[in-house]
Protein backbone atom coordinates (compact mmCIF):
# COMPACT_ATOMS: atom_id res chain seq x y z
CA UNK A 1 0.00 0.00 0.00
CA UNK A 2 2.86 2.50 0.66
CA UNK A 3 4.34 2.28 -2.86
CA UNK A 4 2.54 5.70 -3.91
CA UNK A 5 3.64 7.52 -0.41
CA UNK A 6 6.39 9.72 -0.44
CA UNK A 7 9.16 9.59 1.93
CA UNK A 8 7.34 12.53 3.91
CA UNK A 9 4.24 10.20 4.06
CA UNK A 10 6.65 7.34 5.04
CA UNK A 11 7.95 9.39 7.81
CA UNK A 12 4.59 10.37 9.02
CA UNK A 13 3.55 7.32 9.27
CA UNK A 14 6.63 5.80 11.02
CA UNK A 15 6.16 8.65 13.10
CA UNK A 16 2.69 7.11 13.75
CA UNK A 17 4.10 4.28 15.30
CA UNK A 18 6.00 6.08 17.75
CA UNK A 19 2.80 8.20 19.01
CA UNK A 20 1.08 4.91 19.00
CA UNK A 21 3.97 3.69 21.78
CA UNK A 22 3.45 7.04 23.75
CA UNK A 23 0.09 6.17 24.49
CA UNK A 24 0.62 3.06 25.65
CA UNK A 25 -1.47 2.02 22.64
CA UNK A 26 -1.13 -1.87 21.10
CA UNK A 27 -2.42 -0.27 17.42
CA UNK A 28 -1.64 2.71 15.37
CA UNK A 29 -5.17 4.59 15.52
CA UNK A 30 -5.97 7.53 13.05
CA UNK A 31 -5.38 10.14 16.21
CA UNK A 32 -1.39 8.58 16.09
CA UNK A 33 -1.09 9.86 12.41
CA UNK A 34 -2.66 13.24 13.53
CA UNK A 35 -0.35 13.92 16.59
CA UNK A 36 2.48 12.54 13.83
CA UNK A 37 1.13 15.04 11.29
CA UNK A 38 1.50 17.82 13.89
CA UNK A 39 4.84 16.32 15.26
CA UNK A 40 6.41 18.07 11.72
CA UNK A 41 4.33 21.15 11.87
CA UNK A 42 1.76 20.98 8.87
CA UNK A 43 0.95 23.83 8.05
CA UNK A 44 -2.89 23.80 7.69
CA UNK A 45 -3.02 22.46 11.50
CA UNK A 46 -1.20 24.93 12.73
CA UNK A 47 -2.95 27.54 10.53
CA UNK A 48 -5.88 26.67 13.59
CA UNK A 49 -3.73 26.78 16.28
CA UNK A 50 -3.55 22.96 16.28
CA UNK A 51 0.76 21.94 17.32
CA UNK A 52 1.57 18.73 18.69
CA UNK A 53 0.65 19.54 22.16
CA UNK A 54 -2.80 21.40 21.74
CA UNK A 55 -3.56 18.09 19.64
CA UNK A 56 -2.65 15.92 22.48
CA UNK A 57 -4.43 18.17 24.85
CA UNK A 58 -7.64 17.77 22.39
CA UNK A 59 -7.09 13.98 22.41
CA UNK A 60 -6.74 13.83 25.89
CA UNK A 61 -9.82 16.11 26.40
CA UNK A 62 -12.01 13.65 24.48
CA UNK A 63 -10.71 10.80 26.19
CA UNK A 64 -11.58 12.27 29.51
CA UNK A 65 -15.19 13.05 28.49
CA UNK A 66 -16.04 9.64 26.86
CA UNK A 67 -14.90 8.11 30.02
CA UNK A 68 -17.06 10.60 31.94
CA UNK A 69 -19.92 9.21 30.12
CA UNK A 70 -18.93 5.42 31.42
CA UNK A 71 -19.21 7.01 34.97
CA UNK A 72 -14.93 6.58 35.27
CA UNK A 73 -12.82 9.87 36.19
CA UNK A 74 -9.11 9.75 35.93
CA UNK A 75 -6.45 12.65 36.73
CA UNK A 76 -2.94 11.61 35.48
CA UNK A 77 -2.45 10.18 32.19
CA UNK A 78 -0.28 6.55 32.64
CA UNK A 79 2.33 6.16 30.13
CA UNK A 80 4.45 4.04 28.91
CA UNK A 81 5.70 1.82 26.50
CA UNK A 82 8.61 0.08 27.89
CA UNK A 83 7.39 -3.73 26.94
CA UNK A 84 5.22 -2.88 23.95
CA UNK A 85 5.80 -4.38 21.47
CA UNK A 86 5.77 -2.20 18.19
CA UNK A 87 2.71 -1.35 16.74
CA UNK A 88 0.15 -2.64 14.40
CA UNK A 89 -2.25 -0.84 12.16
CA UNK A 90 -5.51 -0.31 13.73
CA UNK A 91 -8.84 -0.26 12.01
CA UNK A 92 -8.96 3.53 12.07
CA UNK A 93 -5.67 4.36 10.90
CA UNK A 94 -5.75 1.71 8.25
CA UNK A 95 -9.31 3.47 7.54
CA UNK A 96 -7.41 7.02 7.30
CA UNK A 97 -4.91 5.45 4.78
CA UNK A 98 -7.28 4.18 2.61
CA UNK A 99 -8.83 7.37 2.11
CA UNK A 100 -5.69 9.37 1.98
CA UNK A 101 -5.30 7.20 -1.17
CA UNK A 102 -8.75 8.21 -2.54
CA UNK A 103 -8.16 11.63 -1.99
CA UNK A 104 -5.22 11.55 -4.41
CA UNK A 105 -6.72 8.93 -7.03
CA UNK A 106 -9.33 11.76 -7.04
CA UNK A 107 -7.16 14.44 -7.25
CA UNK A 108 -5.38 12.76 -9.96
CA UNK A 109 -2.09 13.00 -7.78
CA UNK A 110 0.41 10.20 -8.25
CA UNK A 111 1.42 10.53 -5.20
CA UNK A 112 0.59 10.23 -1.75
CA UNK A 113 1.87 12.94 0.63
CA UNK A 114 1.49 14.32 3.63
CA UNK A 115 -1.73 16.51 3.11
CA UNK A 116 -2.88 13.69 1.77
CA UNK A 117 -2.52 11.57 5.00
CA UNK A 118 -4.08 14.92 6.33
CA UNK A 119 -7.57 14.47 4.13
CA UNK A 120 -7.56 11.08 5.09
CA UNK A 121 -7.99 11.74 8.47
CA UNK A 122 -10.37 14.41 8.52
CA UNK A 123 -12.43 12.51 6.47
CA UNK A 124 -13.82 10.78 9.40
CA UNK A 125 -16.97 11.47 10.33
CA UNK A 126 -17.24 9.19 13.31
CA UNK A 127 -14.65 8.28 15.85
CA UNK A 128 -12.01 9.88 18.15
CA UNK A 129 -10.32 12.62 15.72
CA UNK A 130 -13.58 14.05 14.95
CA UNK A 131 -14.83 14.07 18.41
CA UNK A 132 -11.52 15.23 19.74
CA UNK A 133 -11.41 18.49 16.87
CA UNK A 134 -14.87 19.03 17.60
CA UNK A 135 -14.54 19.53 21.49
CA UNK A 136 -11.64 21.92 20.48
CA UNK A 137 -14.10 23.95 18.51
CA UNK A 138 -12.04 23.09 15.13
CA UNK A 139 -15.03 23.23 12.02
CA UNK A 140 -13.43 19.76 10.06
CA UNK A 141 -14.69 20.59 7.24
CA UNK A 142 -13.15 24.19 7.04
CA UNK A 143 -9.77 22.61 7.95
CA UNK A 144 -10.26 20.34 5.37
CA UNK A 145 -10.90 22.69 2.74
CA UNK A 146 -8.21 24.47 3.70
CA UNK A 147 -5.42 21.56 3.48
CA UNK B 1 -29.46 7.00 35.71
CA UNK B 2 -29.30 3.29 35.47
CA UNK B 3 -29.99 0.56 37.95
CA UNK B 4 -25.37 0.54 38.10
CA UNK B 5 -25.35 4.88 38.78
CA UNK B 6 -23.98 4.89 35.24
CA UNK B 7 -25.83 8.20 33.33
CA UNK B 8 -27.01 6.49 30.30
CA UNK B 9 -25.20 7.86 27.30
CA UNK B 10 -27.26 10.48 25.38
CA UNK B 11 -26.56 8.63 21.94
CA UNK B 12 -25.11 5.58 20.49
CA UNK B 13 -22.19 8.32 19.08
CA UNK B 14 -21.47 9.03 23.21
CA UNK B 15 -22.20 5.28 24.24
CA UNK B 16 -19.73 3.63 21.79
CA UNK B 17 -17.15 6.57 21.90
CA UNK B 18 -16.92 5.67 25.45
CA UNK B 19 -16.37 2.02 24.98
CA UNK B 20 -13.64 3.22 22.92
CA UNK B 21 -11.74 5.55 25.79
CA UNK B 22 -12.54 2.86 27.95
CA UNK B 23 -10.16 -0.08 25.92
CA UNK B 24 -7.82 3.27 25.64
CA UNK B 25 -7.72 3.57 29.23
CA UNK B 26 -7.32 -0.45 29.80
CA UNK B 27 -4.09 -0.35 26.92
CA UNK B 28 -2.70 2.44 28.99
CA UNK B 29 -3.07 1.04 32.23
CA UNK B 30 -2.28 -2.32 30.98
CA UNK B 31 1.45 -0.59 29.33
CA UNK B 32 2.18 0.83 32.82
CA UNK B 33 0.83 -1.91 35.11
CA UNK B 34 2.79 -5.21 32.89
CA UNK B 35 6.11 -2.39 33.36
CA UNK B 36 6.05 -1.99 36.78
CA UNK B 37 5.34 -5.58 37.44
CA UNK B 38 8.75 -6.79 35.56
CA UNK B 39 10.02 -3.88 37.49
CA UNK B 40 9.46 -5.66 40.51
CA UNK B 41 10.37 -9.14 39.51
CA UNK B 42 6.99 -11.22 38.43
CA UNK B 43 7.57 -13.58 35.45
CA UNK B 44 5.43 -13.35 32.43
CA UNK B 45 3.45 -16.68 33.07
CA UNK B 46 2.37 -14.22 36.39
CA UNK B 47 1.84 -11.23 34.50
CA UNK B 48 -0.23 -13.10 31.77
CA UNK B 49 -2.22 -15.08 34.78
CA UNK B 50 -3.18 -12.03 36.81
CA UNK B 51 -4.41 -10.38 33.40
CA UNK B 52 -6.35 -13.33 32.85
CA UNK B 53 -5.01 -13.74 29.73
CA UNK B 54 -2.76 -16.70 27.81
CA UNK B 55 1.53 -16.25 27.42
CA UNK B 56 1.06 -15.79 24.13
CA UNK B 57 -1.70 -13.01 24.42
CA UNK B 58 0.72 -11.33 26.16
CA UNK B 59 3.40 -11.67 24.01
CA UNK B 60 1.42 -10.22 21.32
CA UNK B 61 1.04 -6.68 22.77
CA UNK B 62 4.19 -7.19 25.27
CA UNK B 63 8.35 -7.42 24.08
CA UNK B 64 9.72 -9.73 25.71
CA UNK B 65 11.86 -8.23 27.83
CA UNK B 66 11.93 -4.78 29.51
CA UNK B 67 13.46 -2.51 26.93
CA UNK B 68 16.14 0.10 27.97
CA UNK B 69 15.89 3.48 27.47
CA UNK B 70 12.14 4.09 26.60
Amino acid sequence: MFERFTKEARVVVERAREEALDAGSPSIEAEHLLLALARRGSPALLEVGLDHASCLEALDDELTRSLAVAGVGWDAPVRSRATLNSPRFGASSKLALERALRVAVERGDRRLDARHVLLGVLRAELGTVPRALEGAGIDRAALAASV
Amino acid sequence: MSSTGIPIPESPADGLAAVVALRRLADRLEAAEVERALHDGWNWSAVAEALGVTRQAVHKKHAKRLQRGT
